[in-house]
C-alpha cells in the first residue's frame, strides 16, 4: 500500500529536481514542468484509484476545473488577478475541492462499473458544455492570461516557473502522503478492501467516498491550476477524454498500489511522449503498446517490477540475479528494436508522401531511416528486423531458463511459487 | 422488569414467492444472553440480517432501545449501539490485523474524518486496539495480514471487531465456527465477560457452548419461534427434541 519513503532518497530525489534549472536546456526544463503536473495529477488520481479502489474515468473534469477557476483568478480585478501569482493554485485547489464534493456526491452513489460510467459522463458533459458558455471557457479558442509580479519575482522565466511548480507540487505530494497516515487516509483503504464491513462498524460509506473523492479532485485542481500557471492560457480542451485516459495509463503503468509510483509513471511517460512525439507520428502506438505489456505482465505496474527486483535481490544475491537481470535488459532492448524497426518501416512505406513519390517515379525509393538509405525491396531491410526479433526470442528463453533456474534453487518443494514471484519481475 | 432492549414484532421476510422469516416475535432483555437455535435453513442468518439492517424485512418492525429502527441504514443501527459479527468471516483481509481492529475502533473513537493527525500519533487509539488485541489473543499477530491467518484466529478478529464499537446489544453469528476446543472455552469465556451487562443474542451449533452461556434460549425452526426458555425448559421441550436436538444427536 504505502510505502515509507525512507527520508534520505526523498531528499536526494527535491535536491536533484532542485538542480534540473541549471542541468537542463529550456526546452527540457518545460518538459519538466509538465511532468511535475502529471505526476502530481496522476498521484491525485492514485488516491481515488488506486487507494480508494474507485475506478475514474473523468479525471480530466477535476484539472480542468482547477484550470478555468486558476485562469479566471488571474484575470480577475482587471487582471491584477485575485491573489498573488504563487498562490494562485489555491484557487485550482478549491475549483477542484468544490466540484469533486458535487460530482462525488453523485457518482459515489455508485460502485465498480456504474460509477466509472458516471464519472466519464460527468467528464463528457463538461467537454460538450465548456465550447457553448463563452463567458466561463472562452469558447474554442479558450482562455489567455499573464503571470503578474508577485513577491519580488517577475515569474517571467522558464526558470521561476519551474521552481514555483516544483515548490506546489512537492508540497502537494507531501500532504497526499500525509493524507495515507491519517485516520480518513486508513479509512480510504478499508473503503477499497472491505465497503460493506464499514457499514457495520457505523461508518458512512458514502460520506467516505465523497471526501476520497473530493480530496483526489482538490489535488487534480491544483494540477490544472499550476498548467495554468505555466501555459499562460486554458482551453476547454483540458476536459477532453485523452486527458482523462492519459492519467489513467500513466498511473497504472507506474503502479497505483504504491504511493510515488503514478507520480514515477507520470514523469517518465510524460519525458517519453516528449523525446518520442517529435521524432515519430507513430508515438501514440508505443504509448499503448507499452500500456499493453505493462498490463499483461506487470499488472502491479513499474514499481511492481522495482519491488519484485529488490526481493529476488534479497533472496538470490546480485551475483544470482544478474544474469537474469541482463538478459532481460538484452531481450527487452532486442525485441523493443525489432518492433520499432518494423513499425517505423511501415509507417514511412504507408505514408501519403511515400506513395506519391513511389507513384511518380515509378519504383520504391529508398527509405530513410536511423540515418541510413534503406531500399524497400531488399532482402536485407527486413532481415534487420526479422534478426532483431529472432535475436529477442532467443534471448527472452534465456531469461526464462534463468527464471527456472532461480526458481528451483530457491526453493525445490515449491517451485511454482518462486516462478509466480519471478514472473512479475519480468518486462 | 426491564423494557427489552430489543424486540422483534411479527417480523417477516420473503425472496420472491419463498418465506424465510415468517412471523417471527422476540424479546432481548438488557443484559440477557440468548441463544438461537435452529436447524440449517431454519432462518437464523436472515433473522440477524434484518436486525442489522443488512436486509429490509418484507413487514413486521424491529424496535431496539426505544426507536423503531426497521429500515435503517447498517450505520445508523450500529451508531445506537448495536454491533453484529458475520457468519463468513467479513474483515479487511489485506490489512493488518491491527489494522483490522483500529479500523473498526476508530468510529467509536470520533476519527472517521479526522484528516489532521496522523494515525500512529493518536495514543488513545492505539491502546484501545492494543487492549483488544491481548482480550482476543492476536498480538503476536498484530502485523500480520489478516486474510493470511488461520480460520479460527480470523474467528476472533471478527469478534474483536465487533466489540470493538462498545455496544449495547451484540449478534454474533457462529463465532466458534472452526474453533478447536480449547479456542472454544476460551472464547465462550471471552464472550461470558465482555457481554457482562449488554444484551446478547447469538447463534451457535455447538450444543455445549449453547446451554453453558446462553441464560435463555429460543430455537428457530421455518422461520417460526417454535420455543423459548431456559436451556433447562430447552432440553427437555418435546417438539424442541423433536425437531432440532433429536437431528443432531443422531447426526
Amino acid at each position: 500500500m504505502t510505502m515509507r519513503t525512507p527520508l534520505l532518497p526523498a531528499l536526494a530525489a527535491v535536491a536533484v529536481l532542485g538542480a534540473l534549472p541549471v542541468l537542463l536546456p529550456a526546452g527540457l526544463l518545460n518538459a519538466s514542468i509538465q511532468a511535475l503536473i502529471a505526476a502530481l495529477f496522476a498521484c491525485a488520481y492514485s488516491l481515488l484509484a488506486g487507494r480508494a479502489g474507485m475506478l475514474s474515468f473523468g479525471h480530466a473534469a477535476y484539472f480542468g476545473v482547477g484550470a478555468f477557476a486558476t485562469v479566471h483568478a488571474m484575470n480577475a480585478l482587471g487582471g491584477t488577478g485575485l491573489l498573488p501569482t504563487p498562490l494562485m493554485p489555491l484557487v485550482g485547489a478549491l475549483g477542484g475541492l468544490g466540484f469533486g464534493l458535487i460530482a462525488g456526491w453523485f457518482a459515489t452513489q455508485r460502485s465498480g462499473t456504474a460509477f466509472a460510467m458516471i464519472t466519464l459522463a460527468i467528464a463528457e458533459l463538461l467537454h460538450a458544455l465548456a465550447p457553448q458558455l463563452k463567458g466561463w471557457f472562452g469558447g474554442e479558442s479558450g482562455i489567455s492570461t499573464m503571470r503578474m509580479p508577485a513577491w519580488c519575482l517577475s515569474f517571467g522565466s522558464t526558470t521561476q516557473v519551474y521552481y514555483l511548480t516544483l515548490a506546489w507540487v512537492l508540497v502537494s505530494l507531501a500532504l497526499l502522503y500525509f493524507h495515507t497516515r491519517t485516520p480518513l487516509g486508513r479509512l480510504t483503504l478499508a473503503l477499497r478492501e472491505n465497503e460493506h464491513r464499514l457499514r457495520f462498524l457505523g461508518y458512512d460509506v458514502h460520506g467516505l467516498g465523497v471526501s476520497a473523492f473530493a480530496v483526489s479532485s482538490m489535488f487534480s485542481g491544483i494540477a490544472g491550476g499550476l498548467q495554468v500557471l505555466g501555459n499562460e492560457s486554458a482551453n476547454y480542451v483540458v476536459f477532453d477524454a485523452g486527458v482523462s485516459a492519459t492519467v489513467v495509463l500513466n498511473s497504472y503503468i507506474g503502479g497505483v498500489g504504491s504511493f510515488l509510483g503514478p507520480a514515477l509513471g507520470a514523469a517518465l511517460m510524460s519525458f517519453f511522449g516528449y523525446a518520442v512525439s517529435d521524432t515519430t507520428p507513430s508515438w501514440l502506438l508505443y504509448q499503448g503498446v507499452l500500456f499493453v505489456l505493462v498490463m499483461m505482465f506487470m499488472p502491479e505496474g513499474l514499481t511492481g517490477l522495482v519491488t519484485a527486483t529488490l526481493r529476488l535481490l534479497g533472496r538470490h544475491g546480485v551475483m544470482a540475479v544478474l544474469p537474469l537481470a541482463l538478459s532481460a535488459v538484452v531481450a527487452g532492448l532486442l525485441l523493443a528494436g525489432g518492433s520499432v524497426f518494423l513499425v517505423e518501416m511501415l509507417q514511412r512505406l504507408c505514408s501519403q508522401d511515400y506513395r506519391s513519390l513511389a507513384r511518380m517515379s515509378g519504383t520504391a525509393p529508398p527509405v530513410q531511416l536511423f540515418g541510413r538509405a534503406w531500399s524497400a525491396a531488399a532482402v536485407g531491410t527486413w532481415i534487420v528486423p526479422a534478426g532483431l526479433l529472432a535475436a529477442g526470442a532467443l534471448m527472452a528463453g534465456v531469461v526464462q531458463r534463468c527464471r527456472r533456474g532461480l526458481a528451483l534453487a530457491a526453493s525445490p518443494e515449491v517451485p511454482e511459487r518462486a516462478a509466480a514471484l519471478s514472473e512479475r519481475a519480468l518486462p | 422488569m426491564n423494557d427489552p432492549i430489543l424486540s422483534l414484532r411479527g417480523l417477516r421476510k420473503s425472496f420472491g414467492a419463498t418465506e424465510i422469516i415468517r412471523g417471527v416475535d422476540l424479546e432481548l432483555r438488557p443484559g440477557e444472553r440468548r441463544a438461537l437455535i435452529g436447524p440449517n435453513g431454519a432462518g437464523k442468518s436472515t433473522l440477524f440480517h434484518l436486525v442489522s439492517g443488512n436486509l429490509a424485512p418484507t413487514s413486521g418492525e424491529v424496535i431496539f432501545d426505544g426507536q423503531r429502527i426497521t429500515g435503517w441504514a447498517p450505520q445508523r443501527i450500529n451508531r445506537l449501539g448495536l454491533s453484529r459479527s458475520f457468519q463468513i468471516t467479513n474483515i479487511f483481509p489485506k490489512l493488518t490485523v491491527f489494522e483490522n481492529i483500529r479500523l473498526a475502533l476508530m468510529r467509536h473513537h470520533e476519527r472517521q474524518y479526522t484528516f489532521w493527525r496522523v494515525i500512529d500519533r493518536l495514543a488513545g487509539l492505539r491502546a484501545a486496539t492494543e487492549t483488544l488485541l491481548e482480550k482476543v489473543r492476536l498480538q503476536a499477530q498484530a502485523q500480520t495480514l489478516a486474510g493470511e491467518m488461520s480460520y479460527s484466529e480470523q474467528r476472533s478478529l471478527e469478534l474483536a471487531m465487533t466489540l470493538a464499537s462498545d455496544p449495547k446489544a451484540i449478534l454474533l453469528d457462529e463465532p466458534m465456527a472452526g474453533m478447536s476446543s480449547e479456542e472454544t472455552h476460551y472464547t465462550m469465556e471471552l464472550i461470558r465477560e465482555v457481554t457482562a451487562g449488554r444484551a446478547l443474542l447469538i447463534v451457535e451449533h455447538d450444543m455445549d457452548v449453547v446451554f453453558a452461556l446462553a441464560d435463555r434460549i429460543s430455537v428457530l425452526v421455518y422461520g417460526e419461534v417454535i420455543a423459548t426458555g431456559t436451556p433447562e425448559q430447552i432440553r427437555s421441550h418435546q417438539g424442541v427434541r423433536e425437531a432440532y436436538l433429536g437431528e443432531e444427536a443422531a447426526a
